[in-house]
Protein backbone atom coordinates (compact mmCIF):
# COMPACT_ATOMS: atom_id res chain seq x y z
CA UNK A 1 0.00 0.00 0.00
CA UNK A 2 1.45 3.39 -1.17
CA UNK A 3 0.14 6.81 -0.36
CA UNK A 4 1.65 9.25 -2.14
CA UNK A 5 -0.95 12.28 -2.90
CA UNK A 6 -1.76 14.97 -0.64
CA UNK A 7 -5.24 14.30 -0.69
CA UNK A 8 -4.46 10.43 0.00
CA UNK A 9 -1.96 11.65 2.92
CA UNK A 10 -4.80 13.83 4.58
CA UNK A 11 -7.60 10.90 3.76
CA UNK A 12 -5.18 8.49 5.87
CA UNK A 13 -4.87 10.90 8.56
CA UNK A 14 -7.92 11.92 8.88
CA UNK A 15 -8.80 8.10 9.36
CA UNK A 16 -6.05 7.32 11.83
CA UNK A 17 -7.15 10.58 14.08
CA UNK A 18 -10.68 8.85 14.40
CA UNK A 19 -9.46 5.38 15.12
CA UNK A 20 -8.12 6.66 18.09
CA UNK A 21 -10.30 8.51 19.00
CA UNK A 22 -12.62 6.07 18.35
CA UNK A 23 -10.49 3.55 20.44
CA UNK A 24 -10.72 6.07 23.41
CA UNK A 25 -14.61 6.40 23.44
CA UNK A 26 -14.79 2.68 23.31
CA UNK A 27 -12.84 2.24 26.50
CA UNK A 28 -15.19 5.40 27.66
CA UNK A 29 -18.19 3.27 27.36
CA UNK A 30 -16.05 0.01 28.74
CA UNK A 31 -17.01 -1.98 25.32
CA UNK A 32 -13.34 -3.45 25.80
CA UNK A 33 -14.48 -6.60 22.77
CA UNK A 34 -15.02 -3.33 20.14
CA UNK A 35 -12.21 -1.69 21.05
CA UNK A 36 -9.89 -5.34 19.96
CA UNK A 37 -11.49 -5.11 17.04
CA UNK A 38 -10.13 -2.23 15.77
CA UNK A 39 -6.22 -3.81 16.91
CA UNK A 40 -4.68 -6.25 14.56
CA UNK A 41 -4.36 -9.90 15.70
CA UNK A 42 -0.62 -9.06 16.56
CA UNK A 43 -1.40 -6.29 19.10
CA UNK A 44 0.70 -4.89 22.00
CA UNK A 45 -0.57 -3.33 24.77
CA UNK A 46 1.30 -1.84 27.43
CA UNK A 47 1.30 0.72 30.20
CA UNK A 48 5.07 2.29 31.27
CA UNK A 49 6.04 5.17 33.13
CA UNK A 50 9.45 6.15 34.38
CA UNK A 51 10.49 6.23 38.13
CA UNK A 52 12.74 8.77 39.29
CA UNK A 53 12.52 6.72 42.15
CA UNK A 54 14.50 3.57 41.27
CA UNK A 55 16.22 5.60 38.20
CA UNK A 56 14.34 3.07 35.71
CA UNK A 57 11.69 2.83 33.02
CA UNK A 58 8.99 0.56 34.47
CA UNK A 59 6.78 -1.72 32.70
CA UNK A 60 3.58 -1.78 34.50
CA UNK A 61 1.27 -3.56 32.46
CA UNK A 62 1.33 -5.90 29.39
CA UNK A 63 -0.53 -8.29 26.72
CA UNK A 64 -1.18 -9.36 23.91
CA UNK A 65 -4.88 -9.65 22.26
CA UNK A 66 -5.79 -13.05 23.65
CA UNK A 67 -4.28 -11.94 26.87
CA UNK A 68 -6.33 -9.30 27.21
CA UNK A 69 -9.38 -11.09 25.97
CA UNK A 70 -8.70 -13.05 28.81
CA UNK A 71 -8.13 -10.73 31.44
CA UNK A 72 -11.50 -8.94 30.29
CA UNK A 73 -13.37 -11.95 30.74
CA UNK A 74 -12.21 -12.77 34.11
CA UNK A 75 -13.55 -9.19 35.40
CA UNK A 76 -16.60 -9.84 36.29
CA UNK A 77 -14.73 -12.56 38.84
CA UNK A 78 -12.89 -9.84 40.55
CA UNK A 79 -13.61 -6.94 43.34
CA UNK A 80 -13.04 -3.96 41.39
CA UNK A 81 -13.28 0.19 41.72
CA UNK A 82 -16.80 0.47 39.84
CA UNK A 83 -16.07 4.71 39.06
CA UNK A 84 -15.77 5.34 35.51
CA UNK A 85 -12.97 6.25 33.38
CA UNK A 86 -13.61 8.76 30.64
CA UNK A 87 -10.41 9.92 28.70
CA UNK A 88 -9.78 13.27 27.31
CA UNK A 89 -7.68 12.71 24.45
CA UNK A 90 -5.67 15.21 21.14
CA UNK A 91 -3.78 13.33 18.32
CA UNK A 92 -0.72 15.37 18.43
CA UNK A 93 1.42 14.07 15.71
CA UNK A 94 0.46 11.36 12.83
CA UNK A 95 3.61 10.44 10.95
CA UNK A 96 3.32 8.17 7.85
CA UNK A 97 5.35 5.52 6.34
CA UNK A 98 4.33 5.68 2.69
CA UNK A 99 5.91 2.75 1.26
CA UNK A 100 5.02 0.29 4.34
CA UNK A 101 1.60 1.07 4.95
CA UNK A 102 2.43 1.73 8.53
CA UNK A 103 2.08 4.97 10.63
CA UNK A 104 2.74 5.95 13.92
CA UNK A 105 0.68 8.35 16.00
CA UNK A 106 1.03 10.63 19.82
CA UNK A 107 -1.84 11.80 20.97
CA UNK A 108 -1.57 13.30 24.98
CA UNK A 109 -4.27 11.98 27.18
CA UNK A 110 -6.04 12.39 30.34
CA UNK A 111 -8.29 9.92 32.26
CA UNK A 112 -10.43 10.97 34.57
CA UNK A 113 -12.40 8.95 37.23
CA UNK A 114 -15.50 9.71 37.95
CA UNK A 115 -16.64 8.22 41.50
CA UNK A 116 -19.45 5.28 42.19
CA UNK A 117 -18.36 3.46 45.18
CA UNK A 118 -15.63 6.33 45.49
CA UNK A 119 -13.97 6.07 49.57
CA UNK A 120 -17.40 6.62 50.98
CA UNK A 121 -20.48 6.63 48.13
CA UNK A 122 -22.46 8.57 49.96
CA UNK A 123 -20.36 11.58 49.66
CA UNK A 124 -18.03 10.53 46.83
CA UNK A 125 -20.51 9.22 44.29
CA UNK A 126 -20.54 11.58 41.37
CA UNK A 127 -17.36 13.05 42.13
CA UNK A 128 -14.85 13.62 39.07
CA UNK A 129 -11.24 13.31 39.93
CA UNK A 130 -8.19 12.96 37.53
CA UNK A 131 -6.65 9.47 37.44
CA UNK A 132 -3.88 10.05 35.18
CA UNK A 133 -2.15 12.01 32.46
CA UNK A 134 0.34 10.55 29.80
CA UNK A 135 0.70 9.97 26.13
CA UNK A 136 -0.68 7.26 23.81
CA UNK A 137 2.17 5.87 21.35
CA UNK A 138 0.40 3.98 18.76
CA UNK A 139 1.84 2.03 15.94
CA UNK A 140 -0.80 1.50 13.01
CA UNK A 141 -1.13 -0.37 10.06
CA UNK A 142 -2.99 0.79 7.25
CA UNK A 143 -5.35 -1.24 5.83
CA UNK A 144 -8.38 -1.99 3.13
CA UNK A 145 -10.96 -1.73 5.78
CA UNK A 146 -9.16 1.07 7.60
CA UNK A 147 -5.99 1.76 9.87
CA UNK A 148 -5.79 -1.19 12.98
CA UNK A 149 -3.58 -0.76 16.08
CA UNK A 150 -0.30 -2.85 16.12
CA UNK A 151 0.69 -1.19 19.16
CA UNK A 152 -0.22 1.17 21.76
CA UNK A 153 2.69 2.19 24.62
CA UNK A 154 0.50 4.24 27.19
CA UNK A 155 3.24 6.17 28.86
CA UNK A 156 1.78 7.24 32.05
CA UNK A 157 3.37 10.73 33.62
CA UNK A 158 1.26 9.93 37.13
CA UNK A 159 3.01 7.81 38.96
CA UNK A 160 1.05 8.00 42.42
CA UNK A 161 -2.12 5.97 41.31
CA UNK A 162 -3.58 5.19 44.86
CA UNK A 163 -6.02 1.70 44.47
CA UNK A 164 -5.22 1.91 41.07
CA UNK A 165 -7.42 0.21 38.58
CA UNK A 166 -8.53 -2.79 36.58
CA UNK A 167 -8.86 -1.97 33.54
CA UNK A 168 -6.90 -0.77 30.52
CA UNK A 169 -6.12 2.81 30.49
CA UNK B 1 12.00 -22.24 61.80
CA UNK B 2 8.75 -21.25 63.76
CA UNK B 3 10.42 -18.91 65.96
CA UNK B 4 9.01 -18.11 69.83
CA UNK B 5 6.14 -19.51 71.59
CA UNK B 6 4.04 -17.01 70.96
CA UNK B 7 2.74 -14.98 74.02
CA UNK B 8 -0.26 -13.46 73.63
CA UNK B 9 -1.55 -13.06 77.12
CA UNK B 10 -0.61 -8.97 77.61
CA UNK B 11 -3.28 -8.74 74.65
CA UNK B 12 -6.40 -11.20 74.08
CA UNK B 13 -5.49 -12.47 78.18
CA UNK B 14 -6.74 -15.88 77.13
CA UNK B 15 -9.72 -14.42 76.05
CA UNK B 16 -12.46 -17.13 74.35
CA UNK B 17 -12.82 -14.34 71.07
CA UNK B 18 -9.95 -12.22 70.94
CA UNK B 19 -10.38 -8.86 69.22
CA UNK B 20 -9.60 -5.23 69.60
CA UNK B 21 -10.98 -1.64 69.90
CA UNK B 22 -11.49 -0.24 66.48
CA UNK B 23 -10.28 2.96 67.94
CA UNK B 24 -6.53 1.43 67.84
CA UNK B 25 -6.93 2.77 64.43
CA UNK B 26 -9.14 5.71 64.92
CA UNK B 27 -8.09 7.57 67.62
CA UNK B 28 -5.81 10.92 66.79
CA UNK B 29 -3.73 10.74 69.94
CA UNK B 30 -3.14 6.58 69.70
CA UNK B 31 -1.64 7.80 66.09
CA UNK B 32 0.98 10.52 67.44
CA UNK B 33 1.51 8.00 70.68
CA UNK B 34 2.66 5.22 67.51
CA UNK B 35 4.51 7.96 66.34
CA UNK B 36 6.71 8.75 69.31
CA UNK B 37 6.95 5.13 70.94
CA UNK B 38 7.16 2.68 67.82
CA UNK B 39 7.80 4.69 64.55
CA UNK B 40 10.57 6.77 66.00
CA UNK B 41 12.13 4.16 68.09
CA UNK B 42 12.59 1.19 65.80
CA UNK B 43 14.40 0.41 62.51
CA UNK B 44 12.81 0.16 59.47
CA UNK B 45 13.41 -0.92 56.25
CA UNK B 46 13.96 1.65 53.71
CA UNK B 47 15.09 2.39 49.52
CA UNK B 48 17.23 -0.12 47.92
CA UNK B 49 20.80 -0.01 47.98
CA UNK B 50 20.67 -0.66 43.64
CA UNK B 51 18.35 2.94 43.94
CA UNK B 52 21.30 4.67 44.59
CA UNK B 53 24.47 2.87 42.70
CA UNK B 54 26.69 5.58 42.10
CA UNK B 55 28.84 7.67 44.93
CA UNK B 56 26.86 10.70 45.89
CA UNK B 57 23.96 9.74 44.69
CA UNK B 58 20.97 10.35 47.21
CA UNK B 59 17.22 8.98 47.94
CA UNK B 60 14.85 11.45 50.40
CA UNK B 61 11.96 10.03 52.53
CA UNK B 62 9.88 10.71 55.55
CA UNK B 63 9.67 9.14 58.72
CA UNK B 64 7.27 10.29 61.33
CA UNK B 65 7.53 13.53 59.89
CA UNK B 66 11.22 13.64 59.78
CA UNK B 67 12.94 14.58 56.64
CA UNK B 68 15.89 11.96 55.39
CA UNK B 69 18.33 12.04 52.97
CA UNK B 70 19.92 8.82 52.58
CA UNK B 71 22.96 9.17 50.30
CA UNK B 72 25.88 6.85 49.52
CA UNK B 73 29.75 8.82 50.35
CA UNK B 74 32.54 8.75 47.95
CA UNK B 75 33.88 5.92 50.29
CA UNK B 76 30.95 3.50 48.66
CA UNK B 77 29.38 3.39 52.45
CA UNK B 78 25.52 4.32 52.80
CA UNK B 79 24.39 7.12 55.40
CA UNK B 80 20.88 8.65 56.61
CA UNK B 81 20.92 11.90 57.92
CA UNK B 82 17.98 14.37 59.16
CA UNK B 83 16.95 16.68 55.69
CA UNK B 84 16.95 19.08 57.69
CA UNK B 85 19.02 22.51 57.60
CA UNK B 86 20.46 23.36 60.88
CA UNK B 87 20.57 27.07 59.88
CA UNK B 88 16.85 27.95 59.85
CA UNK B 89 14.99 24.19 59.51
CA UNK B 90 14.74 24.53 55.46
CA UNK B 91 14.15 20.95 53.76
CA UNK B 92 17.47 20.55 52.01
CA UNK B 93 16.86 18.03 49.38
CA UNK B 94 13.56 18.66 47.69
CA UNK B 95 13.74 15.86 44.88
CA UNK B 96 13.05 12.22 45.29
CA UNK B 97 16.29 11.45 43.78
CA UNK B 98 19.67 12.41 41.92
CA UNK B 99 23.22 12.95 42.56
CA UNK B 100 25.04 15.44 44.68
CA UNK B 101 27.60 15.73 41.78
CA UNK B 102 25.33 18.42 39.62
CA UNK B 103 25.97 21.82 41.11
CA UNK B 104 22.84 23.52 42.83
CA UNK B 105 22.43 27.20 41.26
CA UNK B 106 23.83 28.24 44.80
CA UNK B 107 26.10 25.40 45.61
CA UNK B 108 28.99 23.79 44.22
CA UNK B 109 28.96 20.30 43.28
CA UNK B 110 29.11 17.23 45.23
CA UNK B 111 27.53 18.77 48.05
CA UNK B 112 24.03 19.18 49.81
CA UNK B 113 22.95 22.85 49.52
CA UNK B 114 20.46 24.37 51.32
CA UNK B 115 19.27 26.82 48.79
CA UNK B 116 17.75 28.90 51.30
CA UNK B 117 21.43 31.22 52.86
CA UNK B 118 23.40 28.38 50.65
CA UNK B 119 24.96 26.24 53.93
CA UNK B 120 26.76 23.57 52.12
CA UNK B 121 27.27 20.05 53.48
CA UNK B 122 29.13 17.22 51.75
CA UNK B 123 28.50 13.21 51.57
CA UNK B 124 29.73 12.61 55.68
CA UNK B 125 27.22 15.76 56.82
CA UNK B 126 29.58 18.03 57.61
CA UNK B 127 29.06 21.81 57.59
CA UNK B 128 31.98 22.84 54.74
CA UNK B 129 30.55 26.51 53.85
CA UNK B 130 28.64 28.70 55.53
CA UNK B 131 28.11 32.11 53.48
CA UNK B 132 30.03 34.90 55.41
CA UNK B 133 30.40 33.39 58.27
CA UNK B 134 33.24 35.30 60.48
CA UNK B 135 31.12 38.49 59.56
CA UNK B 136 28.29 36.98 61.08
CA UNK B 137 29.00 34.64 63.70
CA UNK B 138 32.05 36.20 64.66
CA UNK B 139 33.72 33.69 66.90
CA UNK B 140 30.64 32.18 68.29
CA UNK B 141 29.91 29.19 65.80
CA UNK B 142 31.91 26.15 64.63
CA UNK B 143 31.38 24.50 61.32
CA UNK B 144 31.18 20.90 63.41
CA UNK B 145 28.49 22.44 65.55
CA UNK B 146 25.93 22.59 62.64
CA UNK B 147 26.58 19.29 61.20
CA UNK B 148 23.69 17.11 59.98
CA UNK B 149 22.12 15.01 62.35
CA UNK B 150 23.53 11.34 61.04
CA UNK B 151 21.18 8.75 62.14
CA UNK B 152 21.71 5.13 62.51
CA UNK B 153 21.75 2.81 59.11
CA UNK B 154 22.73 -0.70 58.00
CA UNK B 155 22.32 -2.23 54.68
CA UNK B 156 21.14 -5.14 54.95
CA UNK B 157 18.45 -8.26 54.58
CA UNK B 158 18.13 -8.13 50.42
CA UNK B 159 20.41 -4.95 50.09
CA UNK B 160 17.30 -2.48 51.48
CA UNK B 161 18.69 0.49 53.36
CA UNK B 162 17.29 -0.09 57.23
CA UNK B 163 17.30 3.13 59.46
CA UNK B 164 16.32 4.27 62.71
CA UNK B 165 15.49 7.65 64.27
CA UNK B 166 16.44 6.31 67.19
CA UNK B 167 19.97 7.11 68.17
CA UNK B 168 19.92 4.07 70.71
CA UNK B 169 18.52 1.77 68.41
CA UNK B 170 21.13 -1.00 68.85
CA UNK B 171 22.04 -3.22 65.74
CA UNK B 172 19.71 -4.20 63.06
CA UNK B 173 20.37 -7.98 64.01
CA UNK B 174 18.86 -7.40 67.54
CA UNK B 175 15.50 -5.93 66.25
CA UNK B 176 15.00 -8.70 63.14
CA UNK B 177 16.27 -11.26 65.29
CA UNK B 178 15.54 -14.66 63.42
CA UNK B 179 12.39 -13.35 61.14
CA UNK B 180 14.67 -13.52 57.76
CA UNK B 181 16.25 -16.89 58.88
CA UNK B 182 13.58 -18.45 56.36
CA UNK B 183 14.12 -16.09 53.65
CA UNK B 184 18.20 -16.32 54.23
CA UNK B 185 19.40 -17.65 51.08
CA UNK B 186 16.77 -15.87 48.69
CA UNK B 187 17.67 -12.74 49.79
CA UNK B 188 21.48 -12.78 50.62
CA UNK B 189 22.75 -15.45 47.62
CA UNK B 190 22.88 -13.31 44.58
CA UNK B 191 22.40 -9.40 44.80
CA UNK B 192 19.16 -7.83 43.80
CA UNK B 193 17.83 -5.33 41.84
CA UNK B 194 14.55 -2.99 41.94
CA UNK B 195 12.77 -2.94 38.85
CA UNK B 196 9.49 -1.38 39.90
CA UNK B 197 8.39 1.30 41.96
CA UNK B 198 5.14 2.97 42.39
CA UNK B 199 2.94 3.84 45.43
CA UNK B 200 -0.22 4.62 47.14
CA UNK B 201 -1.91 7.08 49.63
CA UNK B 202 -4.91 5.27 50.84
CA UNK B 203 -7.28 7.23 53.48
CA UNK B 204 -6.90 4.13 56.22
CA UNK B 205 -5.20 3.01 59.12
CA UNK B 206 -1.49 2.28 58.45
CA UNK B 207 -2.22 -1.00 60.79
CA UNK B 208 -5.01 -1.88 58.91
CA UNK B 209 -2.23 -2.69 56.06
CA UNK B 210 0.05 -4.41 57.87
CA UNK B 211 -3.30 -6.47 59.16
CA UNK B 212 -4.02 -7.57 55.21
CA UNK B 213 -0.28 -8.80 55.04
CA UNK B 214 -0.68 -10.73 58.18
CA UNK B 215 -3.71 -13.05 57.36
CA UNK B 216 -4.62 -14.87 54.71
CA UNK B 217 -8.73 -15.40 55.56
CA UNK B 218 -9.08 -12.25 53.48
CA UNK B 219 -8.01 -14.59 50.28
CA UNK B 220 -11.91 -15.13 49.82
CA UNK B 221 -11.49 -11.99 48.62
CA UNK B 222 -8.60 -12.59 45.22
CA UNK B 223 -10.29 -15.16 42.98
CA UNK B 224 -6.82 -15.29 41.81
CA UNK B 225 -6.00 -16.41 45.04
CA UNK B 226 -8.96 -19.02 45.31
CA UNK B 227 -8.10 -20.54 42.00
CA UNK B 228 -4.28 -20.83 42.53
CA UNK B 229 -3.81 -21.61 45.76
CA UNK B 230 -6.65 -22.02 48.27
CA UNK B 231 -7.95 -24.77 46.15
CA UNK B 232 -4.75 -26.31 45.83
CA UNK B 233 -2.40 -29.21 47.68
CA UNK B 234 -0.43 -27.39 51.14
CA UNK B 235 -2.72 -24.32 50.98
CA UNK B 236 -3.71 -25.01 54.63
CA UNK B 237 -0.18 -26.54 55.49
CA UNK B 238 0.58 -23.14 55.29
CA UNK B 239 2.41 -21.86 58.72
CA UNK B 240 2.88 -19.21 60.90
CA UNK B 241 6.42 -18.34 62.62
CA UNK B 242 6.51 -15.89 65.03
CA UNK B 243 9.88 -13.90 66.01
CA UNK B 244 10.72 -11.46 69.11
CA UNK B 245 9.64 -7.61 68.78
CA UNK B 246 6.67 -8.18 66.30
CA UNK B 247 7.67 -9.78 63.67
CA UNK B 248 6.07 -13.01 61.77
CA UNK B 249 6.54 -15.26 59.00
CA UNK B 250 4.50 -17.46 56.71
CA UNK B 251 5.84 -20.72 55.28
CA UNK B 252 5.59 -21.67 51.64
CA UNK B 253 3.37 -23.57 49.39
CA UNK B 254 3.25 -24.53 45.68
CA UNK B 255 1.09 -21.77 43.88
CA UNK B 256 -0.52 -23.31 40.46
CA UNK B 257 -0.47 -20.40 38.38
CA UNK B 258 -1.79 -21.87 35.33
CA UNK B 259 -5.45 -22.60 37.65
CA UNK B 260 -6.32 -18.94 36.62
CA UNK B 261 -6.95 -17.89 33.44
CA UNK B 262 -4.34 -15.78 31.60
CA UNK B 263 -1.95 -16.63 34.18
CA UNK B 264 1.13 -18.67 33.36
CA UNK B 265 3.35 -21.31 35.80
CA UNK B 266 5.67 -19.52 36.84
CA UNK B 267 9.42 -20.89 35.86
CA UNK B 268 12.07 -17.98 37.64
CA UNK B 269 12.56 -17.94 41.06
CA UNK B 270 15.04 -17.46 43.61
CA UNK B 271 17.94 -18.84 44.91
CA UNK B 272 16.86 -21.97 47.46
CA UNK B 273 12.79 -21.56 46.23
CA UNK B 274 11.25 -23.98 44.80
CA UNK B 275 9.74 -23.21 41.63
CA UNK B 276 6.10 -21.17 42.45
CA UNK B 277 6.55 -20.89 46.08
CA UNK B 278 5.58 -18.35 48.35
CA UNK B 279 7.04 -16.77 51.20
CA UNK B 280 6.49 -13.66 53.55
CA UNK B 281 8.38 -12.06 56.26
CA UNK B 282 5.68 -9.56 57.86
CA UNK B 283 8.09 -6.82 59.99
CA UNK B 284 6.51 -4.61 62.93
CA UNK B 285 5.50 -1.67 62.58
CA UNK B 286 4.74 -1.94 58.85
CA UNK B 287 6.58 -3.55 56.44
CA UNK B 288 5.80 -7.21 54.13
CA UNK B 289 8.62 -9.09 52.19
CA UNK B 290 6.58 -11.10 50.16
CA UNK B 291 8.32 -13.65 47.42
CA UNK B 292 5.81 -15.58 45.22
CA UNK B 293 8.07 -17.57 42.73
CA UNK B 294 9.74 -14.92 40.36
CA UNK B 295 9.48 -11.44 42.35
CA UNK B 296 10.26 -10.19 45.58
CA UNK B 297 7.83 -7.41 46.83
CA UNK B 298 8.23 -5.10 49.22
CA UNK B 299 5.90 -3.49 51.16
CA UNK B 300 6.93 -0.44 53.06
CA UNK B 301 4.54 2.39 54.57
CA UNK B 302 4.52 5.75 55.62
CA UNK B 303 1.82 6.65 58.35
CA UNK B 304 0.68 10.25 57.58
CA UNK B 305 -1.72 10.52 60.36
CA UNK B 306 -4.68 7.82 62.52
CA UNK B 307 -6.79 7.44 59.06
CA UNK B 308 -4.08 8.42 56.45
CA UNK B 309 -1.18 5.76 54.85
CA UNK B 310 1.34 6.01 52.41
CA UNK B 311 2.12 2.76 51.19
CA UNK B 312 5.40 1.78 48.70
CA UNK B 313 5.38 -1.18 46.42
CA UNK B 314 8.78 -2.61 44.96
CA UNK B 315 9.46 -5.38 42.81
CA UNK B 316 12.75 -7.43 42.74
CA UNK B 317 14.72 -9.55 40.47
CA UNK B 318 18.15 -10.70 40.54
CA UNK B 319 21.07 -8.56 39.14
CA UNK B 320 22.19 -11.01 36.96
CA UNK B 321 19.02 -11.69 35.29
CA UNK B 322 18.94 -11.30 31.10
CA UNK B 323 16.75 -9.15 29.30
CA UNK B 324 14.11 -12.30 28.77
CA UNK B 325 14.73 -13.13 32.74
CA UNK B 326 13.90 -9.93 33.82
CA UNK B 327 10.95 -9.30 31.75
CA UNK B 328 9.88 -12.35 32.97
CA UNK B 329 9.70 -11.51 35.99
CA UNK B 330 8.12 -8.14 35.25
CA UNK B 331 5.17 -9.95 34.19
CA UNK B 332 4.83 -12.13 36.80
CA UNK B 333 4.64 -9.34 39.48
CA UNK B 334 2.18 -7.13 36.88
CA UNK B 335 -0.37 -9.59 36.94
CA UNK B 336 -1.15 -9.58 40.56
CA UNK B 337 0.75 -6.94 42.33
CA UNK B 338 1.32 -3.92 39.77
CA UNK B 339 -1.15 -1.13 39.96
CA UNK B 340 -3.46 -3.07 37.48
CA UNK B 341 -2.40 -5.98 38.60
CA UNK B 342 -5.64 -8.31 39.91
CA UNK B 343 -5.10 -8.56 43.88
CA UNK B 344 -3.19 -5.19 44.95
CA UNK B 345 -6.45 -3.40 43.77
CA UNK B 346 -8.72 -5.60 45.84
CA UNK B 347 -6.23 -5.62 48.71
CA UNK B 348 -6.05 -1.62 48.75
CA UNK B 349 -10.29 -1.50 48.38
CA UNK B 350 -10.10 -3.81 51.86
CA UNK B 351 -8.49 -0.99 53.58
CA UNK B 352 -9.81 1.74 51.81
CA UNK B 353 -13.60 0.00 52.89
CA UNK B 354 -12.16 -0.10 56.72
CA UNK B 355 -10.75 2.86 56.76
CA UNK B 356 -14.54 4.55 56.26
CA UNK B 357 -15.86 2.69 58.98
CA UNK B 358 -13.07 3.54 61.19
CA UNK B 359 -12.72 7.39 60.87
CA UNK B 360 -11.36 9.43 63.88
CA UNK B 361 -14.71 10.02 65.74
CA UNK B 362 -16.45 6.82 64.56
CA UNK B 363 -18.14 4.57 67.50
CA UNK B 364 -15.13 2.18 69.26
CA UNK B 365 -16.68 -1.25 67.62
CA UNK B 366 -15.16 -4.44 67.92
CA UNK B 367 -12.41 -5.85 65.60
CA UNK B 368 -12.41 -9.56 65.31
CA UNK B 369 -8.75 -11.04 65.51
CA UNK B 370 -9.97 -14.36 66.75
CA UNK B 371 -9.29 -17.17 64.54
CA UNK B 372 -7.36 -20.28 65.93
CA UNK B 373 -6.70 -22.61 63.23
CA UNK B 374 -3.42 -24.15 64.83
CA UNK B 375 -1.53 -21.34 63.70
CA UNK B 376 -2.04 -22.37 59.79
CA UNK B 377 -2.97 -20.25 57.10
CA UNK B 378 -6.54 -18.71 58.05
CA UNK B 379 -5.32 -18.65 62.21
CA UNK B 380 -4.96 -15.04 63.13
CA UNK B 381 -1.63 -15.45 64.92
CA UNK B 382 0.06 -13.28 62.52
CA UNK B 383 -2.12 -10.59 63.71
CA UNK B 384 -2.53 -11.29 67.45
CA UNK B 385 1.68 -11.22 67.82
CA UNK B 386 1.44 -8.20 66.21
CA UNK B 387 -0.79 -6.36 68.65
CA UNK B 388 1.12 -8.13 71.36
CA UNK B 389 4.68 -6.41 70.51
CA UNK B 390 2.47 -3.02 70.19
CA UNK B 391 0.48 -3.56 73.12
CA UNK B 392 4.32 -4.02 74.85
CA UNK B 393 5.59 -0.58 73.21
CA UNK B 394 2.52 1.66 73.23
CA UNK B 395 1.59 0.13 77.14
CA UNK B 396 -2.07 -0.13 76.17
CA UNK B 397 -3.82 -3.16 75.59
CA UNK B 398 -5.66 -2.72 71.91
CA UNK B 399 -8.71 -4.26 73.17
CA UNK B 400 -9.11 -1.42 75.97
CA UNK B 401 -6.92 1.36 74.63
CA UNK B 402 -8.06 4.38 75.96
CA UNK B 403 -7.67 2.68 79.77
CA UNK B 404 -4.53 5.38 80.97
CA UNK B 405 -1.30 3.40 79.62
CA UNK B 406 0.86 1.81 81.82
CA UNK B 407 4.94 1.55 81.72
CA UNK B 408 6.53 -0.23 78.72
CA UNK B 409 7.09 -4.44 79.47
CA UNK B 410 10.27 -5.57 79.32
CA UNK B 411 10.94 -7.58 76.74
S1 LIG C 1 17.83 27.63 56.28
FE1 LIG C 1 19.36 26.53 55.31
S2 LIG C 1 20.86 27.96 54.84
FE2 LIG C 1 19.39 29.06 55.92
FE1 LIG D 1 -4.36 -9.87 49.54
Amino acid sequence: MSITTTDEIETTRTAIRETIYRACLLLDDGRFADWLDLCAPDFRYQIKAFSPEIRKEMTWYEQDVSGLRTMIEMLPKHNTDHGRLMRHATVYTIDIDRDGGNAVATTAFSCYRTAFDGINSHLDAGESQLFVIGRYHDRLRLGADGPRFVERTVVLDTRRLDKGSHYPV
Amino acid sequence: MTGIEIDTTRYDSGERMPSVDSRIYSNRQIFEEELEKIWKKVWLVTVHESEIPEPLDFRTITIAREPIVIVRGTDGTVRAFLNVCPHRGNLILRQPSGSLTVAEPSGNANHMTCMFHAWQFDCFGRCVDIPRMKQGYQERLRNEDVALTELPCEVAHGGFVWLSLNPDSGPLSAFTGGAFDAMKTELETEPLDVFHYHKAIIPSNYKLWHDTNSEFYHDYMHYFNRATSMVQKGYFDRRYGAFPNGHATVGSMEVKYDAYKGAAERPLSFPGMERNGWKMVDLFPGATYNIRGSSLRLDTMTPISADLVMIEFRGLGLKKDTAEERAQRIRDHNTIWGPFGRNLHEDLLGITGQGVTMRPGTAPRRILHGRHENNLIHDEIGMRHYYAEWARRMGRSPANPMAAPIAMAAE
